[in-house]
């Protein structure tokens, strides 16, 4: 172990045998004898990495990648089938926050019994208990048991009873995404305030935008397996791309085609909107923040018309209008059209944060006084993230700033 | 072993100080419900084995021309019930406590030593009724300083064994009936509603039978201690503390050493 480093994780694997097949009962057991190791399988296999002390490490991967095992090997709930894992100093785990309340017990009975099951002397206790409540906020209810509690006291709580054992190494497990926003903040301003004292804190999850706020460097499960290991930023548009990807080649296209009975007896009609990517002209399952998407409208028109405006509205669905394009609003002239065409509307680096946004589209005449045709919630189509933003809003807004 | 567990006292008397809290907590009687079944099974069997099957007890170490069934019977259950609360106190403690230990690591015995504890403020509730009918009887001794002993020796032999059960019965469910329907049988295998003099008379084999059960080995010497008021002889209480200790020891050995992946056979 070298000394800059607060767990090593080395070639560990962690086999488990499959429950189904697990003899529970004596009467199987003597019966049909050991079981055959036929359905084992390996939840973790083979995976390194190095937690430097004092840094904020993410594990991050899609269910069952084996980053809660992976946690649970490291707090010792689970041993190794292969391989060692070392890791100095006072550990405390928020796998389940509250995981060792009793019911029947008040608040502050169960802050000294889950404070010795953490490791702490009685003494340690009762110098962190007033503070442990003020944390949590709900000193009103401390002496009654905790089977009244809501669950959001129940987490904060635990959570609060955790972050004050005062341990060295801090493992985390998806238990930042409870407790009102208030509290959620006032989580993720402990840990600030953790790591500022030199605490090595590992963080699961698979809420991205958390954990690039606060991790230095992030591995990535994947079957088990590590896929990557890396700076934050780096690993976390690796993966999305990976999960964006699968989703894509999984999902249906964004594609609307429309209804021959809908279509309004005119002398130019829409006949289907598609989600392209503007490169490959390839269908797209959804579109990124960021990355240049294009809506592709095609039309036909019986007779010739001249300088349609297309305009497209961006509807979030959550019911407010986002944006309106159009080409007249860009300046641009179709021209005399005539018999069928593909109108692409490009949008750079897609300014929409990630959501689910309707698309409507209209058509009007030259002068913009006559509507050609219309086509209401043509489609859905849902904005994800690849660089974690969560952001608040609608739209992320070109912006610089400056200090003087 | 014995530093581990005095380094985890903490732990273990929290996992105590929980299940005292939480016992009776929403019972008027309280702490008077653990006397209410010993006390209702002494009526009964007085009853039934002084006026139906008429056993006839040893007579009183303070006067021999009197006897008292019921401090008799008492004494020996005082002792079984030691036993027989460790293990099956013990046994259900991962099973109940598998929750916490899925998902916390720490050493899977504090609470099944955690609840012998509590165990023993039962014991000692017992204890202090069975005092009191000695004292009504004036059937008292220095000899009842020997119970002390023998009784710890009892309840490292039954935490022993508690913890083999403990694990024993977290993997196999089974384990706990089978255990409730042994104690039934060992209950009547022990000297307790009879003295063994009662059977020596009728059937000499099943003497063999019942002094073979270590827990005759316990109950007998406190019959003499506290009832007939004579010290056993002087290698006997050694000998139940060295088997307490033996028992205790391997059985604290085999928990840990089958307790580690705890967090996965649960």
């Amino acid at each position: 172990m070298t000394n800059n480093n607060a767990i090593e994780v080395h070639n560990v694997s962690k086999k488990f045998n499959r429950s189904a097949d697990r003899r529970t009962s004596l009467k199987e057991r003597l019966v049909r004898g050991r079981s055959k190791k036929t359905n084992e399988f390996w939840a973790v296999k083979d995976v390194s990495f190095n937690v430097p002390k004092g840094s904020v490490y993410g594990l991050v991967g899609h269910n069952g990648s084996g980053k809660s095992t992976i946690l649970k090997l490291i707090s010792g709930i689970y041993r190794p089938t292969e391989g060692t894992i070392t890791s100095e100093g006072r550990l405390a785990a928020l796998i389940e926050l509250g995981a060792g309340f009793h019911p029947d017990m008040t608040g502050r009975e169960n802050i000294a019994l889950n404070g010795s099951i953490l490791g702490l002397t009685k003494k340690e206790i009762n110098a962190a208990t007033d503070e442990i409540i003020d944390f949590s906020g709900i000193r009103d209810f401390i002496n009654d048991p905790v089977k009244h509690y809501s669950s959001g006291m129940y987490v904060r709580l635990g959570f609060s009873v955790a972050v004050h054992m005062n341990p060295e190494i801090l493992l985390v497990d998806e238990v930042l995404a409870v407790g009102d926003e208030e509290f959620q903040r006032k989580c993720f301003d402990h840990l600030s305030k953790l790591r500022k004292a030199g605490k090595t804190i590992v963080v699961v999850s698979h809420g991205l935008g958390s954990l690039e706020g606060l991790c230095d460097e992030v591995t990535w499960l994947g079957h088990g397996v590590v896929e990557q290991t890396g700076p934050t930023t780096e690993v976390i548009a690796a993966y999305l791309q990976k999960v964006n990807s699968e989703e894509s080649a999984r999902s249906r296209q964004i594609t609307a085609t429309r209804n021959p009975e809908e279509v309004v007896d005119g002398e130019l009609r829409i006949k289907s909107v598609t989600i392209i990517d503007p490169v490959t002209k390839e269908p797209l399952s959804h579109a990124e923040t960021g990355t240049t998407m294009a809506i592709q409208v095609d039309l036909t028109t019986s007779a010739p018309i001249i300088g349609p405006n297309v305009r497209v509205a961006f509807q979030h669905d959550s019911g407010p209008l986002v944006a309106m394009i159009s080409n007249h609003q860009h300046g641009i002239d179709f021209g005399t059209i005539n018999g069928d065409h593909e109108v692409i509307a490009t949008l750079e680096n897609t300014p929409l944060l990630p959501g689910r946004y309707r698309i409507h589209i209209d058509v009007f005449d030259h002068t913009g006084t006559q509507t050609l045709d219309n086509w209401n919630e043509v489609l859905e189509f849902p904005v994800r993230s690849v660089r974690g933003e969560i952001g608040q809003g609608f739209v992320d807004l070109p912006t610089t700033f400056t200090i003087t | 072993m014995l530093s581990t567990l005095y380094r985890q006292r903490a732990l273990v008397r929290a996992f105590a100080m929980r299940d005292i809290s939480t016992r009776y907590r929403t019972s008027a009687l309280g702490w008077g419900w653990s006397l209410v079944q010993p006390l209702a099974n002494l009526l009964v069997y007085t009853a039934v084995f002084t006026l139906v099957f008429r056993i006839t007890p040893p007579p009183l170490g303070s006067d021999p021309d009197k006897a008292s069934f019921a401090a008799f019977l008492f004494t020996g259950m005082v002792t079984f019930n030691l036993f027989s609360g460790l293990v099956v106190g013990s046994m259900t403690q991962l099973r109940s406590n598998g929750e916490l230990l899925r998902k916390v690591h720490f050493p899977a015995w504090a609470p099944v030593i955690g609840a012998s504890l509590v165990q023993f403020i039962q014991v000692i509730l017992e204890l202090i009724v069975l005092i009191a009918l000695f004292l009504v009887l004036m059937n008292v001794s220095w000899t009842w300083i020997l119970a002390i002993p023998i009784l710890i020796a009892m309840a490292l032999f039954a935490q022993g064994i508690g913890l083999v059960l403990s694990i024993m019965n977290a993997k196999f469910g089974d384990v706990q009936y089978m255990v409730t329907v042994a104690l039934g049988a060992l209950y009547f295998l022990t000297p307790i509603l009879y003295p063994i003099s009662e059977i020596e008379k009728n059937a000499s084999w099943l003497k063999n039978i019942v002094l073979t059960n270590p827990l005759s080995w316990f109950v007998l010497p406190m019959h003499d201690v506290m009832y007939s008021l004579k010290a056993p002889e002087w290698w006997v209480i050694p000998g139940l503390l060295l088997l307490g200790a033996s028992v205790f020891a391997i059985g604290f050995k085999i928990f840990e050493r089958t307790s580690e992946d705890i967090g996965e056979i649960l």
